[in-house]
């Protein structure tokens, strides 16, 4: 099937009323979730995974993508008016996008994020759909070497990329793919790690292990540190942003788009990595760097623009490879499992539907959302007036009714229960639930792969190097290690080096500027910002 | 992230206690992965032609065995976070949604539920009373006609529940 015709399917797809609802459904929860305090867009997804069992695949996917770049342009909101990141894509944003609001040029700021948001989705869905089939098609030629390989780069990369010390994230990988085991061996039938019990035979829930870490860990673990929130009391006009502050940044949102899209494609990137990096290059391409910091909208347009453009490119691992490269794209890896549909390469040509329905969901949405925060984005300000302890009272409970409902049984709420007191100390010791994640997800393909592997070669280990693609990946995972080891310190200095040099005296005014904190939205790849633990 | 938030673990010297304490983490994983390894010696490892249902777990196991050891001593302390008087309501929040799960499987959602909101804003959220209890029950009643009667769950059924109907 050419491009054309999948566009078209896919629009057909899109268009469905159905399907236009949790677009729309998708879009808002994501933009409200992305503004409220406590709420990221990981938890979302992980409180909503047991709703998408009722209803479609291609739905389901469409409403949690939605969810999920949604929350990118919430999240804004929040950073601008407030200077408190809804999630931590838009930590940069606060740098410039605060002095802005306090200069009162609020507007401005909101209305250049929504359009760089838009331009920078749009253009990565026009990426994705010309880059993914071609991708699919060399990945239909994979033996199971190469998914070892490409499973452990994963792995691998989001260990390294995220935003804890690279060995104890190793160290949670390991834990997800020793979780991945339990309950029956795929080839023999022996029960493993049971512990006698008959509701882990079919192994540990994936909804309840996710919706415990990621919903119930996030939510206790932000109760902890309440947060004063105070209210927008200015109002906000001219959201449209004026001639020259498109000439400003319309370079700043061509770049963002593509070092977003580049970065998204890469296992581990995603959001944080891709607003940092803009920020970086818009800073040092400025004729004068002095500026940022002290309210350029270019520091604004450009980071907003690449995280919108890495949430969608995102995708392409997941629906040419079935390899998630963030833990947003595993859960929704885990909605598509328990779907029976196993994301790879044979996606795009067995379920069209799927993959050609949400990339033109994708537009419809960014277009949705450019046409909600241009007007609402007032509204959704007076959201920040719920408070995060009723906000988590209600997460809690609507969590532990939906687990109970996957399997009707009160077996998962433990589950759910216990993961979420795991997840909670995990936060407080500094292991990233993520890499636990996505391991526990991609660990039975793994093992299967391996296995498969050793029957192939007769039981050598050769077969990992001495094929060209499997033996490329593992170089490149070799060059990882040893670039990471060696760059390690250099890394931190560079996560450093974006931030704008004396953006704010907290001397001065240490009572109206709350510090930036982002809540942590695990979304895989918070950076570990100096000093933000 | 910005320059008004200097790093405050680094900045002051871990206190000695905390600093062995954080120690548990590891040793905890530690533990873990060795006994997973021994477990998985157990179900037998096979060969790498025909490998058992042990194998893989073995490798796994002794990944984290590994990686748990080396964080024994290479593990930062500023990864940790102090624990405040927050930590206690979060362990009592635990303990509320623990005795919650009891209670549903015994008498239904309803009451369970609205117990459970009505404990949490109040003494969590420090919500008034009046607050707190018109949320617990409105929520609980809420969410028992999404769940229940708009969905289809079959919440286990306490008399309150059958007087609601679904």
């Amino acid at each position: 099937m050419g491009i054309t015709d999948g566009i078209l399917q896919g629009f057909s797809v899109a268009l469905d009323p159905v399907n236009l609802l949790y677009v729309f459904a998708g879009v808002l929860i994501g933009t409200v979730i992305g503004v409220l305090p406590g709420l990221g867009p990981t938890a979302t997804i992980a409180l909503l995974l047991p709703l998408t069992y009722s209803i479609e695949p291609a739905t389901a996917v469409i409403l949690l993508a939605g969810i999920y770049y949604g929350s990118m342009y919430g999240g804004t909101i929040t950073s601008v008016l407030l200077r408190l990141p809804g999630e931590a894509a838009s930590v940069v944003t606060t740098f410039d996008g605060y002095q802005m609001a306090k200069q009162g040029r609020a507007g401005p700021a909101l209305g250049i994020a929504a359009v760089g948001s838009f331009v920078g989705g749009t253009l990565s869905v026009v990426g994705l759909a010309l880059l993914a089939p071609p991708l699919a098609d060399l990945a239909v030629s994979f033996g199971p070497p190469e998914y070892v390989a490409l499973t452990a780069l994963g792995i691998l990369l989001v260990t390294y990329l995220g935003s804890g010390t690279p060995l104890k994230s190793l160290a949670m990988a390991a834990v997800g793919l020793l979780l991945a085991t339990v309950g029956q061996d795929p080839i023999t039938g022996t029960t493993r790690f049971t512990f006698g019990s008959v509701q882990l035979f079919d192994g540990v829930d994936f909804v309840a292990v996710a919706m415990g870490l990621f919903g119930v860990g996030e939510i206790l673990h932000s109760l902890e540190r309440t947060e004063k929130v105070q209210a927008v009391t200015q109002r906000i006009k001219n959201i449209w942003p004026s001639r020259q502050d498109f000439r400003d940044s319309s370079g700043a949102i061509a770049r963002g788009s593509v070092l977003g899209f580049v970065i998204g494609v890469l296992p581990g990137g995603g959001g944080v990595i891709s607003s940092l990096a803009s920020y970086a290059l818009e800073k040092r391409r400025a004729k004068d760097p002095t500026r940022f910091g002290k309210g350029a909208i270019e520091g604004v347009a450009g980071p907003e623009t690449a995280n919108n453009a890495s949430s969608t490119s995102a995708f392409i691992p997941l629906l040419t490879l079935g390899i998630p490269a963030n833990v947003v794209l595993a859960l929704i890896f885990g909605a598509l499992l328990v779907q029976g549909i196993t994301p790879g390469p044979q996606l795009i040509s067995e379920e069209p539907e799927i993959f050609w329905g949400v990339i033109a969901s994708m537009v419809v949405g960014n277009l949705m959302l450019l046409a909600l925060n241009i007007p609402l984005v007032g509204v959704f300000v007076q959201l920040l007036r719920v408070r995060a302890g009723i906000l988590a009272a209600f997460a809690l409970l609507v969590t532990m009714a939906g687990v109970f409902s996957i399997n009707n049984d009160s077996f998962d709420m433990w589950v759910v229960l216990v993961f979420g007191l795991v997840g909670w100390l995990m936060k407080k010791t500094g292991f990233e639930p993520g890499p636990l994640v996505l391991a526990f997800v991609l660990g039975e393909i793994m093992e299967r792969a391996f296995r498969q592997s050793m029957l192939i070669s007769g039981g050598s280990l050769d077969v990992f190097v001495t094929r060209p693609l499997s033996g490329g990946l593992f170089a490149v995972m070799a060059l990882v290690v040893v670039v990471s080891l060696v760059t390690a310190r250099r890394r931190r200095a560079a996560f450093r080096h974006v931030d704008p040099e004396g953006e704010s005296d907290p001397a001065t005014d240490p009572a109206t500027e709350p510090a930036p904190e982002p809540r942590r939205t695990a979304d895989t790849d918070v950076p570990s910002a100096p000093g933000e633990r | 992230m910005s320059t008004s938030t200097p790093a405050p673990a680094p900045a002051r010297p871990p206190r000695p206690v905390r600093s062995q304490l954080r120690r548990v983490a590891p040793l905890l994983l530690l533990a873990l992965g060795v006994g997973a390894l021994l477990t998985a010696r157990g179900m037998g490892l096979g060969e790498l032609t025909a490998p058992g249902p042990g194998l893989w777990p073995a490798i796994v196991a002794a990944l984290l065995t590994g990686t748990a050891a080396a964080l024994l001593f290479l593990d930062p302390a500023e990864d940790y976070e102090s624990w405040t008087v927050g930590t206690a309501r979060i362990v009592a929040g635990l303990a509320g949604l623990a005795l919650f799960v009891v209670l549903f499987d015994t008498i239904g959602f309803v009451v369970p539920a609205a117990l459970l909101l009505f404990a949490w804003l109040r003494w969590l959220a420090g919500e008034s009373w009046r607050m707190a209890l018109v949320l617990a029950v409105a929520g609980a009643l809420v969410l028992h006609l999404v769940f229940v009667v708009a969905l289809g769950v079959p919440f286990p059924a306490g008399p309150v529940d059958q007087l609601l109907g679904g």
